[in-house]
């Protein structure tokens, strides 16, 4: 309990070491909206550019050296829990947001630019943004946004209050909105994208937040701690407890595009700019899974016995909708979302298995999941129709003897995503399973692996597209990445291989850091 | 008595005296409405041929009601932090100042950006 | 007076008459915004909304958090809405027509059967006795001290990545509306200077006025009897939007068709 005010003031004590990364990151980002108001036109992307890397490069060097010793601590009067889980997801969303970040800088694919409008407020197809786009300018805005997204991830899944944890949303949330709608081509797309994600998303906060005051309500605590106390003792408000879990879950599970909440994630992967989708698909499906595994195994870890029902019959629609939905769709862009769909329902699985085995496999799938989905994302971007990307199934015929290495690369990518031995997908599915079964979801195990067979069948579906149909006449041209887009799909190929045929280390990594703090 | 009740009364009576006004006027007064005493009072020509939906207003005033919440919620926290602002000595003044500087840097950036011209 | 409210825990009667006579009106301004068919009457049901939950606010002692909600909400956030309204015009509706069948019937039903559970489970719960806010009030010395010692003490770093949020409202809100000038805007010296120099130093012909039409947008005619395109703007003529008298709309269209042979 703290002093109280009348009796005379203590301020309390920050860990600053603990906060460090983070305040890294949002301190990157404030400097980055400096640079936006006091840096000429002319070296602003460059500056905001080698700003964006460097930030995050810091931030993952301090995470490594600053936290590791002083591992499992609360931070911040007890808001911040940094415990192993934490900083694991913290890692991992630094990692995957640098690879998203090399993707934005991509200027060698398009023409005009890089993937953003050179200005959101001009109206598409106006004569101010053909002006803009003449002289080059880009929206530079997005590199501090992104810079603040990425913070507001690495609190989400650290926050050990319920507070935090909402404002922790938002941070994360409000500018991914935005980057959303900034998309160059397709802008009236890319706009409804962002306009679908913010009403929707808007309103799954607000669950969010309604399912926060529920367990208030029960429990007298905002804290986990508090909340996990409380469980034993709240007799007489159980239906608060209730109600509250199972409103906290659908803003979860909206956040992770599970079954029934999912109907943004297509609509909104297609409109966003590819490399924002590559960040969002990857980065917040992280820190959504990781404040999911807080929320669910801290605060409510002895109620395992109520949530989980709820967690088995979102698993399996999200298993089953994502995946036959997947199969009718021909649009690359919305068939990658439909099948993140169906790997939020495969690591869902690890979820519902309630154990330390469940926390740690699924922490590798999520990392396994987050590289191959940036490299895919990445490799969408390569093949365009004059100045937009290709998208459409059709235009990929034939990829495979006109570009051997993207289409081999990607169907790397779409095997892991398959669970094909030898990558890491299948050492993710393998875990998942494992620890689900021995958490005696063993019914899911069994619709999972159903499942996952008619998964295949739509990434090999592609593969067989690239390889063994005929080019289109006017097939798409082809273009050569930059360094930044070579270096992110090579590090992401790399991982996908990595952690198919070594994962050893990356499991012992995970399993040692599998214990929340209370 | 609970400070708050004669708040209350005195509210009512407003509203009750605003309602009786609107009520009245609308109830005791002749309705003869033409179509040259609903135009606009104005003479000449008329302004601009008007657009569906009755007029719409230029984005920018979006920005400044933007700006204008951000400055109001500030202020939200500004008021506990000042009365309290003697228990809470020099750490809160550093932390409103932090606070305060953050919310600079996006005046700093709106400014300069020409977020605040008018043109 | 905090003690006062703090010293009742079991409901007064007057709290309770207060509590009957606004949540009606709560809840019927609440179902209003739903029903009504203009989005500014909307906004007015939800600033009633709004206010009676203020007054409700400060009925059970949060004082502040119910002058917080006239000031932001009432005041800054629904002022926001009104714009926004103004934006996409005052009496722009939405199109009723529904895109996928039985749309409407599922989602009243849901939100009805979504609003039961929430009931029923309100109503099965069995609640301690309220303790009210006086005593948290009292132990940090007041109201607002209370609240000054939950945000500079437990909750301050939480605090501060609140400023992150108001940040990116505001490079948000920017970056959605703000146009950057490539050129500097130039000043009117040189504007009239380059007025003086063109070809047309007086003012454009005034638009004309006829029996019909007699607004910016309906160009004057020449003696010829051709339009006078100088006489509507430009920003008219570049929106398509020049009325022109019905003969000089019937030569232009026999010119644009005599082109197409």
């Amino acid at each position: 309990m703290m002093p109280h005010l009348a009796d005379g003031f203590t301020s309390p004590t920050f860990e600053y070491q603990l906060l460090a990364p983070m305040l890294i990151v949002f301190g990157g980002a404030i400097v980055g909206v400096l640079v936006e108001a006091f840096t000429p036109r002319g070296p602003r992307r460059t500056v905001q550019v080698a700003l964006g890397l460097v930030t995050l490069v810091v931030a993952f060097v301090v995470l490594l050296a600053v936290t590791r010793p002083k591992l499992g601590d609360l931070a911040a009067s007890g808001t911040v829990a940094i415990d192993g889980p934490a900083v694991f997801f913290q890692g991992t969303i630094l990692v995957l947001a640098l690879l998203s970040f090399l993707l934005f800088v991509e200027r060698g694919v398009d023409s005009a630019g890089d993937a953003f409008t050179p200005s959101g407020a001009t109206i598409p197809g106006s004569a101010s943004e053909r002006e803009l786009v003449a002289a080059r300018v880009s929206q530079t805005e997005v590199w501090p946004l992104a810079l603040f997204s990425v913070g507001g991830m690495m609190l989400f899944v650290a926050s050990n209050d319920l507070l935090t944890f909402f404002v922790a949303l938002e941070v994360m949330s409000l500018p991914l909105y935005l980057l959303v709608g900034l998309a160059r081509r397709r802008r009236l797309l890319s706009q409804e994208a962002a306009l679908k994600y913010f009403l929707l998303g808007s309103f799954s906060s607000a669950f969010l937040l309604f399912g926060s005051a529920f367990l208030f309500g029960y429990s007298g605590s905002i804290s986990f701690t508090g909340i996990y106390d409380s469980l034993s003792s709240g007799v007489g408000l159980d239906p608060l407890l209730l109600i509250g879990t199972g409103m906290v879950a659908i803003g979860l599970f909206f956040k992770v595009g599970a079954v029934p909440f999912h109907s943004w994630v297509p609509d909104v992967y297609q409109g966003a700019p590819t490399p924002v989708t590559a960040f969002m698909a990857a980065a917040t499906k992280v820190a959504a899974f990781g404040a999911m595994l807080r929320i669910f195994y801290v605060a409510l870890g002895d109620y395992d016995w109520n949530w989980r029902p709820m967690f088995w019959v979102v698993t399996i629609l999200t298993i089953v909708v994502g995946s036959i939905l997947a199969i009718t769709q021909t649009d690359i862009k919305r068939m990658l979302a439909y099948s993140s769909v169906a790997q939020a329902g495969f690591i869902l699985t690890g979820v519902t298995a309630a154990s330390d085995s469940g926390l740690s496999s699924t922490m590798f799938y999520l990392v396994a999941y987050g590289f191959a989905t940036i490299g895919a994302f990445a490799l969408v971007t390569l093949v365009r129709d004059g100045t937009s990307e290709a998208t459409h199934l059709s235009r990929w015929a034939g990829l495979g003897r006109r570009s051997p290495i993207i289409a081999a690369v990607l169907s790397l990518f779409l095997l892991s995503f398959a669970g094909i031995p030898l990558t890491s997908g299948f050492i993710g599915k393998f875990l998942v399973f494992e620890a689900a079964v021995n958490g005696g979801a063993t019914p899911l195990v069994i619709v999972g692996a159903i499942f996952s067979a008619v998964a295949a069948f739509f990434y090999v579906r592609v593969i067989v597209l690239m390889y063994f149909s005929d080019p289109p006449d006017d097939a798409p041209s082809l273009a050569l990445p930059g360094a930044a887009t070579t270096l992110a799909v090579a590090v992401c190929a790399a991982g996908t291989v990595a952690l198919g045929v070594v994962p050893g280390p990356v499991i012992d990594l995970a399993q040692e850091a599998a214990a929340f703090i209370r | 008595m609970n400070p708050i009740v004669p708040i209350l009364f005195l509210g009512l009576l407003a509203f009750g005296f605003a309602a009786f006004s609107i009520l009245a006027g609308s109830l005791s007064g002749p309705k003869r409405y033409s179509r040259v005493k609903l135009d606009a009072y104005e003479c000449g020509i008329e302004p601009t041929p008007q657009p569906i939906g009755g007029g719409r207003f230029p984005v920018k005033y979006y920005l400044t009601a933007m700006l204008f919440i951000l400055f109001d919620i500030e202020i939200v926290f500004l008021y506990p932090w000042a009365v309290a602002f003697d228990q809470l000595a020099i750490f809160g003044l550093i932390e409103m100042l932090l606070f305060i500087l953050t919310l600079g840097v996006a005046y700093a950036y709106v400014w300069r950006r020409g977020g605040l011209e008018w043109d | 007076m905090i003690e006062l409210l703090a010293a009742t825990p079991q409901t007064s009667t007057g709290e309770a008459v207060a509590f009957w006579c606004l949540a009606p009106i709560a809840v019927g301004a609440a179902v209003m915004i739903l029903l009504s068919r203009k989005a500014v009457h909307s906004a007015l049901w939800m600033a009633t909304t709004m206010i009676v939950l203020a007054v409700l606010f400060i009925m059970q002692g949060g004082i502040f958090l119910g002058v917080v909600q006239v000031v932001v909400y009432t005041g800054a956030v629904m002022m926001l809405f009104l714009f926004v309204l103004m934006l996409v015009g005052v009496d722009a509706s939405d199109s009723f027509v529904e895109t996928l069948r039985a749309q409407r019937v599922a989602g009243i039903l849901l939100g009805a059967g979504f609003g039961v559970l929430l009931m029923a489970a309100v109503s099965r719960a069995t609640f301690p006795e309220a303790v009210g806010v006086g005593a948290a009030n009292d132990a940090a010395g007041g109201h607002v001290e209370a609240i000054a010692e939950a945000i500079f003490t437990r909750y301050v770093f939480t605090f501060e990545v609140v400023s992150i949020v108001l940040i990116t409202a505001a490079v948000g809100a920017m970056a959605l509306t703000h146009k950057e000038r490539l050129t500097p805007r130039r000043p009117q010296p040189e504007q009239s200077v380059d007025r003086i120099r063109s070809a047309h130093p007086t003012p454009h012909p005034s638009p004309g006025v006829y029996a019909q039409h007699n607004a910016v947008d309906t160009p004057a005619l020449l003696p010829d009897g051709t339009a006078s395109e100088a006489s509507v703007p430009d920003e008219l003529r570049r929106q398509g939007t020049v009325r022109y008298t019905e003969l000089e709309a019937a030569n232009r269209r026999a010119d644009e068709d005599g082109e197409r042979e």
